[in-house]
């Protein structure tokens, strides 16, 4: 047994072209599912069972159902169901890439959705009560007082969320798509060198996360610039 | 549902397994977690940098990469150790079960790491004088004040880890694991019907969730039975 430093060399930029797809994947999918987390969270702040009792269950299904098993339902299964097939949405889900993307996004909003209304939960009353004694609409307090001090209490919680996406985007190689880790895959089949291509792989996603990290501190650094004199 | 016929008791099974990763786990992560929050919160460098270590790395790798990484890894480390002491071994076989449960415990363990540290941060420092004070020694303040006020503060974070055990187990059928999402896999080419396959896998999970929220939910009640009149 012996740690090839060649093979590395040879199959990390292999690897690296699946970077696009990666990237793709956790940007499209963290897009589209902060839009439908928001949906989710509106629904659920709305104060109408009609409305947050759906999002409720919605939230309930999808954060207690692995995401592998969501991935599977969704790629091999609603083919099984000739509506799907002949429906509109046939192109997107007749592909792994539209479907790991569906996948990732329905489930990371139901994640970033609990993680918005904590955040909304904390926004002190007092602010609110300001808010009303300003003589504000409660639409025009929720988007001048709730919307900016929420986004900026969830921000820390939100960054390990996307960070967890990130990780996500690695089980897309199970659908075969050809992310990193689709690639690592493959090379690891045919040298058999599970060491080399997997560590190497995995010092590329620590520094992609890291990098995640910076990006949310920079932004938490620039939202929070009012409230550093407070300390 | 006719398609299940013939197929419950083989769900039965795999949800046997995903039950015995679960406890098998949950143990593990438990040790590792107390190590490596003990680790971090020691006077010793060297503790503190290879605790620091081991939360990024498993918390920035992708949880499908450490289990294949361990899975075979292991294979080929073990296969390497056996020959020097047979070399007419040509292989040896790595379970499934205890790479994938060693794997998943490892990275829900460096959440944890996080969650004990500072849980064992938050027992007051008043609790342990006064402890201190009625002569105790270190051993009995450990275990009649740090841990009792430490899992209280511990369980709700923690309660989340034991969800992601479970649902991590999913991920072990990628290593060839008989849990609910081989035996899906199986039914699918028997029967053809991969929706009906996938969502009883769904629901079974779903079950399992449930489970752990409620259990973590009573013992949030019980931990809260003395300390309900302070408040």
């Amino acid at each position: 047994m012996t740690f090839d430093i060649d093979l590395i060399v040879e199959s990390l930029p292999l690897m690296l072209m699946g970077i696009g797809i990666t990237l793709k994947l956790l940007i499209v999918s963290g897009l589209l599912g902060l839009m439908l987390a928001v949906c989710l969270l509106l629904m659920r702040i709305s104060g109408k069972w009609y409305l947050s009792f759906p999002a409720q269950v919605y939230i309930y299904i999808f954060r207690g159902t692995p995401i592998l098993v969501q991935i599977f339902i969704i790629y091999y299964g609603l083919p099984q169901f000739e509506a799907v097939r002949d429906s509109i949405l046939w192109p997107i889900l007749r592909e792994p890439m539209g479907c790991a993307i569906v996948a990732l996004t329905l489930n990371t909003a139901a994640y970033v959705s609990e993680i918005l209304r904590g955040g909304v939960l904390g926004v002190s009353k007092g602010v609110l009560e300001a808010g009303s004694a300003l003589g504000m609409s409660a639409r025009q307090k929720f988007i001048y007082l709730t919307a900016p001090i929420a986004t900026r209490l969830a921000l820390p919680a939100y960054s390990n969320d996307v960070i967890s996406l990130l990780k996500s985007t690695a089980l897309a190689s199970t659908i075969t798509i050809a992310d990193m880790t689709g690639i690592a895959r493959t090379i690891v089949a045919d040298t058999y060198a599970p060491y080399e291509i997997f560590i190497s792989l995995a010092i590329v996603y620590i520094i992609f996360t890291f990098g995640i990290q910076k990006l949310f501190g920079a932004i938490e650094r620039y939202l929070g610039r009012y409230t550093e004199r407070e300390g | 549902m006719d398609a299940l016929t013939g197929w419950w008791d083989d769900y039965l099974w795999g949800a046997v397994v995903v039950g015995q990763v679960f406890v098998c786990s949950l143990i593990l992560m438990i040790v590792f977690g107390l190590l490596g929050a003990m680790a971090k919160i020691s006077n010793s460098r060297t503790a503190q940098k290879i605790a620091s270590a081991y939360t990024v790395i498993f918390r920035g790798t992708p949880e499908i990469l450490v289990i294949l990484l361990l899975y075979f890894g292991s294979a080929i480390t073990l296969t390497a150790i056996a020959q020097i002491f047979n070399p007419e071994i040509r292989f040896v076989d790595v379970p499934p079960f205890w790479a994938g449960t060693i794997a998943i415990s490892l990275i829900v363990g460096s959440y944890a790491t996080e969650t004990f540290r500072g849980a064992f941060l938050g027992v007051s420092p008043g609790s342990i004088e006064a402890a201190r004070a009625l002569g105790m020694s270190n051993l009995q303040t450990f275990i009649y004040v740090r841990i009792p006020e430490m899992w209280r503060l511990a369980l709700p974070p923690f309660g989340n880890h034991m969800l992601s055990l479970i649902k991590d187990t999913a991920l072990i059928s990628i290593i060839g694991l008989n849990e609910t999402m081989f035996v899906a896999k199986q039914a699918i080419t028997v029967t053809g019907k991969p929706f009906t396959m996938y969502i009883v896998v769904g629901a079974i999970y779903l079950g399992f969730s449930t489970v752990v929220t409620l259990a973590v939910m009573g013992l949030e009640k019980f931990g809260e039975r003395t300390t309900a009149g302070a408040k």
